[in-house]
């Protein structure tokens, strides 16, 4: 027979069989359910604090400021004495800020104790470059376009980046500013997991400082920090003190980009759990049913060369599973997003996820491939087996048991256990990018590592199974 | 008796029950083994009062280990009706309680055949790997250590005879084996992502194997959702309706 042939008759096998028919349409059902009901029990409690940055991003915007009003064009020089190394990511430099509300726009540049000179905009990078204290910083304004340099002697300057912000109004704050960002230490162990950010209190020395243009005569010292910090404690203070033109200004926070690493899309797509508990069986006993009801030899006999009929076989079972999940995949996600944001995953710390973002529809389509490559999987183990029951078993729990036992070992035996068994393709339908920082052990590593473990277990089950059929008697 | 002994023989001569056998010690012991090896004293801030608990680490194969359990008892009956043998069966045997009965005890020894020296195994085997990896352990073996180990192994024997259960209700190895799968392992992934207090310890409270595995707790225990032997009891009550529900459908049915 050929393929074709072999094809239309696995395909009228399939779905000749009330029972399986019956399963596939369970399988969707309960992804959908199982995604809703994942979906409404969550909820979070990293919204309140947050600040938006002008791309309507959730962002961190903490540091102290010690700032003078600068109308139109001008400059700021100053050379940063001396930094302590309170984190690497630490900065001490300076800024032009549209006043002095979090997230509001801004282009800074600063030296940081990990070695570089980062020029920022808009909670952006815009350059880096090797550099540390004691060194020169400027910041010139032309209009809307500004540049940023660096210098050791504070004679031959050396430019880091440029930038047009057109969001800058023709009056702004310019002037000083210190950053120290938390450390973030996730303490897994044995039973527990708990997440703990220690703050840290970055401090610098500023000299020789000059403000040219029409600026304010006197500085304002501020504070910006997220609401709510002064209660965890910090380990010192914020402030300025000034002597005879040299500042020491001590802060606290970092800025940039905070998107927290719980991930909407992935939550909303969690009911695949639920689908493969009844698509794994299906697609074992797909291929186990025929040795079990002696049909195999049927089978066989029409088809000597034996290996197309499991290359069949994978084929319509993967093909039906793809179908089956990727609508499941696109009514889970448009169900479960407004009852996320109904349980506190909204805007602006999770804006509204949508299809037309690659990564978002990388994770609905990545989450029809974890199906279908499970599935493939279950059709390669029947065909190892040729028994249903140790081939579902052990599917399953390599599957599942590893999602638990990765919850609560150490990160690294639990990021080792996501690469080496099938639960790691769970992290294909995650759209943000890998983090050690939640608790479900897949988000450690990215959705590629995930579809290379994954379908690396599916061709080695096929392989495998193909093999064992064409060597053994049926 | 003679139920007994033509059950114990059908068991006894699946050709895949040798293999269960043998790799429900082997989770029992590797996995237990490799788990206690990943600890380490060092990792600890204060290593005298590390708040690890030795005995259920030491106990983990436990996660794999009960769905070999779960097949046991699906095949033990599930086989009967693939090959329709079941017919036969319940011809020789018109009783059908006394059927399931009988199964229930070959199906129990069976479990507890490799469960009871992999449990003793793997926990006298922790102990010089704590000691390796730098821990102090208390000499002496205490109550809860001897809980979490027997519990360990009576929670083996209720999930085969869950299965068992289920099997007589669904009559299908492939089937009873979801069922059973589905009841053990998805309410615990359930609760990885439902961050709602109130259901996420509901959610281990009811579910059989959050439940259940509380029996190997041994510190810590009242930041448990639910008491070791009330959680082993949430299991003995899954298993029992289970096995009510099989038994009251294996008699009324027509095999």
């Amino acid at each position: 027979m050929s393929l074709r042939h072999l094809l239309r008759a696995e395909w009228t096998k399939l779905r000749s069989v009330n029972r399986w028919v019956l399963a596939l349409a369970a399988a969707a059902v309960f992804t959908v359910a199982f995604s809703i009901l994942a979906s409404s029990g969550g909820s979070t409690d990293r919204q309140p604090n947050v600040a938006v940055g002008p791309g309507g991003k959730p962002v961190a915007d903490d540091f102290h400021f010690v700032h003078r009003t600068l109308t139109g064009d001008g400059s700021i020089v100053v050379r940063v004495a001396d930094q302590q190394n309170s984190h690497p990511q630490a900065m001490a430099g300076v800024m032009i800020k549209n006043g002095v509300t979090r997230g509001s726009s801004y282009v800074s540049i600063a030296v940081t104790p990990g070695g570089s000179v980062r020029m920022m905009a808009d909670f952006r990078d815009v350059e880096k470059r090797a550099g540390t204290a004691p060194r020169w910083l400027r910041l010139t304004r032309t209009g809307a376009h500004i540049a940023t340099y660096d210098s050791v002697d504070g004679s031959s300057w050396r430019e880091i980046g440029e930038v047009d912000l057109a969001a800058l109004p023709a009056t702004a704050e310019i002037g000083m500013y210190v950053s120290s960002p938390g450390e973030i230490r996730l303490e897994r162990s044995a039973g527990t997991t708990s997440v703990g950010e220690r703050l840290t209190t970055g401090r610098a020395t500023f000299a020789e400082v000059r403000v040219q243009g029409s600026a304010g005569s006197s500085w304002t010292s501020d504070d910006l920090i997220q609401p709510g910090l002064e209660r965890k404690g910090r380990p010192g203070p914020s402030g300025t003190t000034e002597a005879a033109g040299t500042f020491i200004l001590t802060g606290t926070g970092d800025i940039g980009l905070n998107e927290p690493p719980d991930d909407t899309v992935q939550i909303g797509l969690f009911g695949t759990l639920a689908g493969l508990l009844v698509l794994v069986p299906l697609a074992v006993v797909f291929v186990t049913s025929e040795y079990r009801r002696g049909m195999i030899r049927t089978t066989f006999a029409a088809a000597p060369a034996r290996t197309p009929v499991l290359v069949a076989k994978a084929v319509v079972m993967g093909g039906v599973t793809f179908v089956i999940g990727l609508a499941a995949a696109l009514v889970s996600f448009f169900v479960t997003q407004p009852i996320l944001r109904a349980h506190g995953f909204g805007p602006p710390m999770f804006p509204a996820p949508s299809l037309a973002e690659p990564r978002v529809l990388r994770a609905v389509i990545g989450a029809a491939v974890f199906l279908t490559l499970l599935s493939l999987l279950g059709v390669g183990a029947g065909a190892v087996t040729r028994r249903g029951a140790p081939a579902i078993a052990a599917v399953i729990t390599l599957t599942l048991v590893p999602m638990f036992v990765g919850s609560v070992v150490p990160a690294a035996a639990a990021r080792t256990l996501m690469l080496v068994t099938p639960a790691g393709g769970f992290a294909m339908q995650r759209a943000k990018p890998a983090t050690d920082w939640l608790v479900e052990p897949w988000a450690m590593i990215g959705p590629w590592a995930g579809l290379a473990v994954l379908g690396t277990y599916a061709a080695v089950a096929l392989l495998a199974g193909g093999w064992l059929m064409r060597r053994r008697d049926v | 008796m003679n139920v007994v002994r033509a059950e114990w023989i059908k068991a006894r001569t699946l050709p895949s029950t040798p293999w269960l056998l043998m790799g429900l010690l082997a989770l029992t012991v590797g996995i237990g083994a490799l788990a206690a090896g990943t600890l380490h004293a060092g990792e600890c801030a204060d290593p005298a009062n590390c708040g690890e608990d030795f005995a259920k680490v030491s106990l983990s194969g436990l996660w794999l280990s009960q769905a070999l359990a779960a097949v046991l008892g699906v095949l033990a009956l599930g086989n009967e009706y693939g090959t329709r043998m079941i017919t036969v069966t319940v011809a020789a045997v018109p009783g059908r309680m006394r059927i399931l009965a009988g199964k229930a005890g070959v199906v129990l020894a069976l479990v507890l055949l490799p469960a009871v020296p992999g449990v003793l195994v793997v926990s006298a085997l922790a102990r010089p790997i704590y000691a390796h990896n730098g821990f102090a352990l208390p000499g002496a073996i205490t109550g809860a250590s001897l809980r979490a180990a027997g519990g360990t192994v009576l929670y083996l024997g209720l999930v085969a005879l869950l299965a068992l259960g289920v099997t007589a209700l669904v009559r299908d190895t492939a089937g009873s084996l979801s069922v059973v799968l589905v009841l053990l392992y998805a309410t615990p992934a359930l609760a990885l992502v439902v961050s709602h207090p109130t259901w996420h310890d509901r959610l281990q409270e009811f579910s059989p194997l959050t439940a259940g595995m509380a029996i190997q707790a041994t510190t810590n225990l009242d930041a448990l959702p639910i008491g070791p032997w009330r959680g082993l009891g949430v299991l003995a009550a899954w298993t029992a309706a289970a096995l009510i529900a099989g038994a009251v459908s294996f008699v009324i049915r027509d095999a």
